[in-house]
């Protein structure tokens, strides 16, 4: 390049060397981000508790279900430990949202990030929370590529199996099911998974299709009807979305087949509780979602008071409950 | 007189901020007057604000495109399909990426302008099997894509991130076509009156399939930067995108009705929203109102698009 600084007009030098400035001004993003522990910026901590803020980030933070159980345990807690809590994020569910709203979050510093683990592609803000040293445990779904403090939850893989095996014990075997809940969403993909890899040991049961019910009552109702016409012989239908049992339910009374079409599903809102007492839903599958949020918000609190110098638990499951007929009262 | 009071409302925006900005500054004065904080707003609406460089020259034009959020999906999807499962190198990839979302534009400019569908009904249609296709392709997101492809979105230039320069680039090249080419003023008359448009020998309808085109295009680009930036493409990329960058650009001055609005406007509008949701996160004010804060604010342009519209039709 030197050498032929010659030939070049005044006008390519200025632009050969516009571009050498750029290029040298350019920084590329680190090889493997996903060890990017680098450099923990010692925080100065505040001793007094009333200072501290727990902020919570999840993606459609408006979901009754997320309303009812994260949401209040978290907000109970707060006031129990007398400490400052927010709940944040996009209303719809946007994971690059959530993603941008923990980005301007880390630059205000909270005493503690509890995070909705909604998408593996989270990690790089969660690794960088991690790396402004601010305590970030994930909930609900885990991040494993990410350097997440905490992570308490359930599996998703474990929620299908439980619902096929409860499947395949009430149809003895034999019938046809579908299955719905939001397709696209890595958590839901997995107990998708699940139910199939528990059906396959069960050959006379056929599945007929997966949908989307876009977590929609209405479009799980609708779903559900069409199926019913198209397989006027279907036996069974799983849900996977807390709105998924309602609709299934609604379609399924309509069609005048309550209790002859199986319904599994997950959740266990007042409405899915007075189904499965109606004898509509067979069976929902409850995460104990009080639990991620409540010691999700616990564990930080420990991480920040140092309460115990073992540090925190790393991996927590925090285990399913199964809801039939029979124990349905204990829950309503 | 119009065009005046309309350029006013780019200065009222403009004022607005402002305000907000000084507001916000002295209540929050550690946390969001920092460049850090600025930095972090910019880059979280580079997105949006490449894609509403598009929608303003639709909505100039008198049309306006409710898939450009599922576009933003595909084409992420796309691009990361590619690479991972064909391993195809990174430029094809993208370029396969964006030459899909072109004609995505292509299909609803034709059926639009030539075979006469509703803009809203056949975009609307387009949002819907634009993202069953995103889904189908990528099912529940693709991780792990290529460090070069990474590298496009989470490079730094003078330590700002690159999706904001190419944000400023996308303004700056279409602000300079729109403003002096006489092909890019075509957008004007056709949303000012398409009729006279057609009578003074502009081809409207080849005007008309160009703007959903160019709108397809950006929202393509942006999805494939945005996967780039997130080192993965979801399929559920883009989610309401379509009414938040539609704000955006009545706000910075465009009407629904064409023939007004300028390609600055759509940064303004875009930069007045992504300073509205910052304030709300340092402030921590909840998701739900996030929603209600949105509509007011989509409402009360729209209310004064029309009152000023009104007021116009009486001068004149």
């Amino acid at each position: 390049m030197m050498t032929s600084k010659h030939f070049l007009s005044p006008a390519s030098k200025a632009l050969a060397v516009a571009v050498l400035f750029l290029a040298a001004a350019c920084e590329l993003p680190p090889r493997n981000s996903a060890s990017g522990v680098s450099a923990t910026s010692s925080r100065q901590q505040d001793s007094t508790i009333a200072n501290e803020e727990y902020v919570m980030v999840t993606t459609a933070v408006t979901m009754p279900m997320y309303v009812h159980h994260d949401q209040a345990a978290f907000k109970k807690w707060g006031k129990k430990m007398g400490v400052k809590v927010s709940i944040l994020g996009p209303a719809e569910w946007d994971v690059p949202a959530q993603i941008n709203t923990l980005e301007e979050l880390i630059g205000t510093r909270p005493t503690g990030i509890l995070v909705n683990g909604t998408d593996p592609a989270i990690a790089q803000v969660i690794n960088k929370a991690v790396a402004a040293g601010i305590p970030t445990v994930v909930y609900d779904s885990d991040i494993p590529n990410s350097n997440r403090h905490a992570f308490l939850g359930t599996d998703w893989y474990e929620i299908g199996k439980m619902q096929g095996e409860e499947m395949a014990r009430l149809l003895k075997g034999k019938g046809k099911i579908a299955y719905m809940g939001i397709l696209g969403l890595t958590n839901m993909e997995s107990g998708f998974q699940g139910l199939l890899d528990v059906l396959k040991k069960y050959p006379g049961i056929e599945v007929v299709g997966k949908y989307d019910d876009k977590a929609n009552v209405e479009e799980a109702a609708r779903i559900t009807s069409d199926v019913i016409a198209a397989h006027p012989d279907i036996s069974g239908v799983c849900g996977f979305d807390s709105n998924s049992g309602p609709g299934i339910a609604l379609a399924v009374r309509e069609a005048g087949k309550a209790g002859t079409i199986k319904i599994t599903t997950v959740d266990w809102e007042p409405e899915h509780l007075q189904l499965v007492k109606d004898g509509t839903i067979q069976m929902l599958v409850g995460q104990k979602r009080e639990l991620f949020t409540w010691y999700g918000a616990q564990f930080l609190y420990d991480m920040v008071h140092h309460t115990n110098n073992v540090g925190i638990p790393y991996q927590i499951n925090t285990g399913l409950m199964r809801i039939t007929k029979e124990n349905v009262d204990e829950y309503m | 007189m119009l065009k005046k009071i309309i350029e006013d409302r780019v200065f009222s925006l403009l004022t607005m901020l402002i305000v907000v900005v000084i507001v916000a500054s002295i209540v929050f004065p550690n946390t969001f007057p920092t460049f850090d904080n600025f930095r972090q707003i910019l880059l979280n609406l580079s997105i949006d604000t490449i894609v509403a460089v598009g929608m303003m020259i639709l909505l100039i034009s008198g049309a306006f495109d409710l898939s450009v959020g599922s576009v933003v999906a595909f084409a992420g999807c796309m691009t990361a399909y590619l690479m991972q499962f064909y391993n195809v190198p990174v430029p094809l990839a993208i370029l396969a990426g964006i030459t899909a979302s072109l004609i995505i534009g292509w299909v609803n400019g034709f059926l639009i302008a030539y075979q006469g569908i509703n803009p809203m009904i056949q975009t609307l249609a387009m949002m819907g099997i634009v993202r069953g296709l995103a889904l189908m392709v990528s099912g529940s997101g693709i991780q792990n894509l290529p460090y070069w492809f990474n590298a496009i979105g989470q490079s730094k230039l003078f330590g700002i991130q690159m999706p904001v320069w190419y944000m400023l680039l996308t303004v700056g090249t279409f602000a300079l076509l729109v403003n002096k080419t006489i092909i890019f003023r075509r957008f004007y008359y056709i949303g000012g009156n398409e009729k006279a448009a057609d009578l003074s020998g502009i081809r409207v309808k080849r005007m008309k399939m160009i703007g959903f085109i160019i709108s397809a295009t950006l929202a393509g680009v942006a999805g494939i930067l945005l996967s780039s930036r997130l080192g993965a493409a979801l399929p559920t990329m883009g989610r309401g995108l379509e009414l938040r960058v539609i704000t955006a650009v009545i706000l910075g001055g465009a009407s629904l009705s064409g023939g007004y609005g300028k390609i600055s406007g759509a940064l303004l509008g875009a930069l007045f929203m992504g300073i509205i949701s910052n304030i709300m996160v340092i402030a921590r004010i909840s998701g739900y109102w996030q929603e209600i804060i949105l509509g007011i604010i989509l409402i009360s342009t729209l209310w004064l698009d029309k009152s000023l519209q009104k007021k116009y039709s009486t001068i004149a």
